[in-house]
């Protein structure tokens, strides 16, 4: 018919198709429902039951009584959330680009080619292996005051060693300090996106200037600006949630002087040590909604500065 | 007829596999009361401790249900200690499924007022073991609004430690009687043994006292008190506490330098036991303190490693404060409580009775937790009397059975866990120059007493 060409994707496809392509739905379906179920009993129901339990009065035995907003007022007045959140804040303040600086050094250093390259990126991913506890408990040994080799050899220098996890000025800088230590992840998605860079586009930078600098800063940053990203993003949400070497070192307490009292440390405790389930849910819903706002912040900011291969996200 | 069929060997497909994730799922998600005790057979759960009180307890539980025709009884030992075995107890409470007794390690008062173990009170009119056999400020720990959640049927209790042999060194009488009996005395008598090289503490004579769960032994010895049960409301500010803090603190200053950490720094000046984490060994065992606070619980550990650099050791009364008027002891006692859900409360309860009374002697000649109930007739720990002699092994185990009648009570409040941080918190700010007393007391007394308020209400 003149003036209409028939148009190839509107037409209907063969029944055969059809069918065949609901059946690869169905399966596909079936292979993400483990997922599906898992997902709904383990993450969306308990993240219901929270927003619920944080309403309530719940201490575990017996059941929940409604007691509307009344948690989150309590909250409000209690000094260890503050106390909590103030010290969290700093460490992820401080820790997070800290640790996506020393991340990006170690991948472009592992990014060189020698004979060593494999030996090097296991060595630095290993300590991610190890148990958070166990470093934990390692790293309390090296910084013991008067016996820990940290001291005995900062002294051996005519230094005047602080008491690393004892003096309330230095805990928490000891605790970022000690976060930096298992980079291996970060490390690798670096690494991963400076693999990916094109060989004549990086040639193309080397012809352009010869000072490295200049290629980092114009070529090679701008082209991984999706893995900075990736572990901007990760690295916000674990550091509200540092956990274990934070009740590793200072206990439920955050000793010394609640120095080392993390925003985690409070939740387990009003959970698992006072029993207010209904505090600590209402802990964890501000804390989700916290982290939401900030991931969806950098999402937002995220248009201006990350490039991806191909054109916009 | 029923017949057997054989299904003939199919490869796995798609559906049949998920078919198979989605019934292993449910199997997993099925709760823990689906596999629940059986009636008349006895299940004990024990926080920790050694293999040897592992031991003791599967031998006095068994011995229990032989001779009582129960049948099998199982001890499960060393479920981990402190929060870790209090979420073990109440997840197997609320699945249904919790064993028939537990022993804890942390007051029965808070789960208690909860519901989450039985009341014993009905149990005990009729029993060996009725009420009045037992010391009151002890059995408080267990009590709350008059009811009874649980029994302290052995206790660590606190006294003071001293090195005769450094007291003599001086020249000074080792004797108990010639013992410090005021707060004043004894941070007198400290100075003589406190000597400094430098930053680091060679040998000190006795500390001002940090740990957040004596507190209300110290409290109590300056006439005060932390928590007044009868009237549901904490004392942690009161003028009582204010004065004791501020003369524990003028202490550190005046012999310490004022600073907890250099002492930390030079060995372990806080306990009788090694530091865990920093390897420090006891001064006290090492013969660089003089004296300390301690339960009865290193009686059994003292001739253990580090094996004291001395051999003549006693126990005297805890002094007493300015404004205290007389001597009290301390102790943290092996509660033991019944679950609600239990599925053999009176076999447990009979349990409880027995261990009470017979039990708790061999227990104590094996570890020596002082039993507690006053029908029992106590004998010296046979490692004190091998270590000691008879006579001295006697004339402790004399002692603490003393002690233990004048205990001031301690661990009876619903928010004990609560407390006991609070404290912790507002000592470390004492001692670190973080807050003046009377602030770091005031808040700990708010906000402590808002979560006591919380809980009770309704």
């Amino acid at each position: 018919m003149p003036g209409k060409s028939p148009s190839v994707g509107a037409a209907p496809p063969p029944r055969r198709n059809r069918k065949a392509r609901r059946g690869e739905a169905r399966a596909g379906l079936l292979f993400a429902l483990p997922w599906i179920v898992g997902m709904t009993l383990f993450v969306a129901i308990p993240l219901v039951l929270t927003f619920y339990i944080a309403q309530t009065k719940f201490q575990i035995v017996g059941a929940p009584k409604w007691v509307g907003l009344q948690n989150y007022e309590a909250l409000w007045t209690d000094p260890a959330f503050w106390k909590s959140a103030q010290n969290t804040l700093l460490f992820a303040v401080i820790s997070v680009p800290l640790k996506l600086v020393i991340a990006l050094g170690l991948a472009l250093l592992l990014n060189r080619a020698t004979a060593l390259s494999g030996f090097y990126r296991t060595v630095f991913y290993l300590p991610f292996l190890m148990p958070a506890v166990a470093g934990s408990v390692v790293f309390m040994l090296l910084l013991t005051p008067n016996a820990g080799p940290v001291n005995i050899a900062l002294e051996a220098m005519g230094l005047n060693p602080p008491d690393w996890l004892l003096d309330p000025k230095a805990a928490l800088w000891t605790l970022i300090l000690l976060s930096l230590w298992p980079l291996g992840v970060e490390t690798l998605v670096f690494l991963g996106g400076l693999q990916n860079i094109p060989k004549d586009v990086s040639e193309a930078a080397d012809l352009d200037s010869p000072k490295r600098w200049h290629k980092l800063v114009w070529v090679t940053l701008p082209l991984i600006t999706p893995m900075v990203l990736f572990n901007l993003v990760i690295g916000i949400i674990y550091s509200f949630q540092v956990f274990t070497q934070a009740i590793v070192i200072g206990g439920t307490t955050g000793t010394p002087a609640e120095a080392t009292l993390m925003y985690m440390v409070v939740l387990y405790r009003a959970a698992f040590r006072y029993f207010n389930m209904g505090l600590a849910a209402a802990m964890a819903t501000v804390l989700f909604v916290v982290v939401l706002i900030l991931t969806l912040l950098i999402f937002q900011t995220a248009r201006s500065w990350v490039h991806y291969e191909g054109g916009e996200r | 007829m029923s017949k057997t069929t054989f299904a003939a060997p199919r490869r796995i497909s798609r559906r049949g596999f998920l078919a198979g994730s989605a019934a292993l799922g449910t199997a997993m998600t099925l709760p823990a009361g689906a596999f629940a005790q059986q009636e008349g057979q006895l299940l004990l759960w024990l926080p920790g401790g050694s293999d040897l009180f592992c031991k003791i307890h599967t031998g006095l539980l068994e011995g229990f249900s032989t001779g009582a025709g129960l049948g099998t009884a199982t001890t499960v030992c060393g479920l981990g200690q402190d929060t870790e075995f209090t979420q073990a107890l109440i997840g197997a409470i609320t699945a249904g499924n919790p064993p028939d007794i537990s022993m804890l390690w942390d007051s029965p008062v808070s789960l208690g007022a909860q519901g989450a173990f039985m009341p014993l009170d009905d149990m005990m009119k009729d029993s060996k073991i009725p009420i009045d056999t037992w010391p009151a400020g002890l059995l408080s720990s267990c009590q709350f609004k008059g009811v009874t959640y649980g029994l302290p049927v052995t206790a660590g209790v606190y006294s003071m430690w001293y090195n005769q042999e450094m007291f003599e060194a001086k020249g000074l009488p080792s004797d108990r009687a010639s013992f410090p009996k005021t707060w004043v005395e004894m941070r007198k008598l400290s100075k003589e043994f406190t000597v400094w090289d430098g930053d680091k503490l060679v040998s000190a004579g006795f500390m001002p006292n940090r740990v957040p769960e004596t507190m209300a032994i110290w409290s109590a010895l300056n006439g005060g008190m932390m928590f007044d049960e009868a009237n549901l409301k904490y004392q942690i500010d009161s003028e009582q506490n204010v004065e004791m803090m501020n003369f524990f603190l003028e202490w550190l200053d005046e012999e310490y330098k004022g600073d907890f950490n250099l002492v930390d720094r030079s060995g372990n000046f806080l306990d009788g036991y090694p530091n865990p984490t920093t390897g420090m060994g006891p001064a006290f065992r090492e013969g660089r303190q003089a004296g300390m606070q301690s339960g009865s619980w290193l009686l059994g550990d003292i001739f253990a490693d580090p094996v004291p650099s001395f051999e003549r050791w006693n126990l005297a009364a805890n002094p007493v404060g300015p404004s205290g008027s007389a001597s009290f002891s301390g102790t943290w006692p092996n509660w033991f409580v019944i679950p609600v859900g239990s599925k053999n409360p009176q076999a447990a309860f009979d349990y409880l009775s027995y261990l009470a009374i017979e039990g708790s002697v061999e227990w104590y000649q094996q570890i020596p937790d002082v039993p507690t109930n006053s029908q029992v007739q106590r004998k010296a720990p046979a490692g004190l009397v091998e270590k000691r002699g008879q006579e001295v092994a006697d004339d402790i185990t004399a002692f603490l059975g003393e002690q233990a009648a004048v205990v001031t009570p301690m661990w009876n409040s619903p928010v004990q866990s609560f407390y006991t941080d609070q404290i912790a918190r507002a000592v470390e700010k004492i001692y670190t120059k973080a807050s003046p007393v009377k602030d770091a007391l005031g808040e700990a007394q708010a906000a402590t007493q808002a979560e006591l308020e919380r809980v009770l209400a309704g």
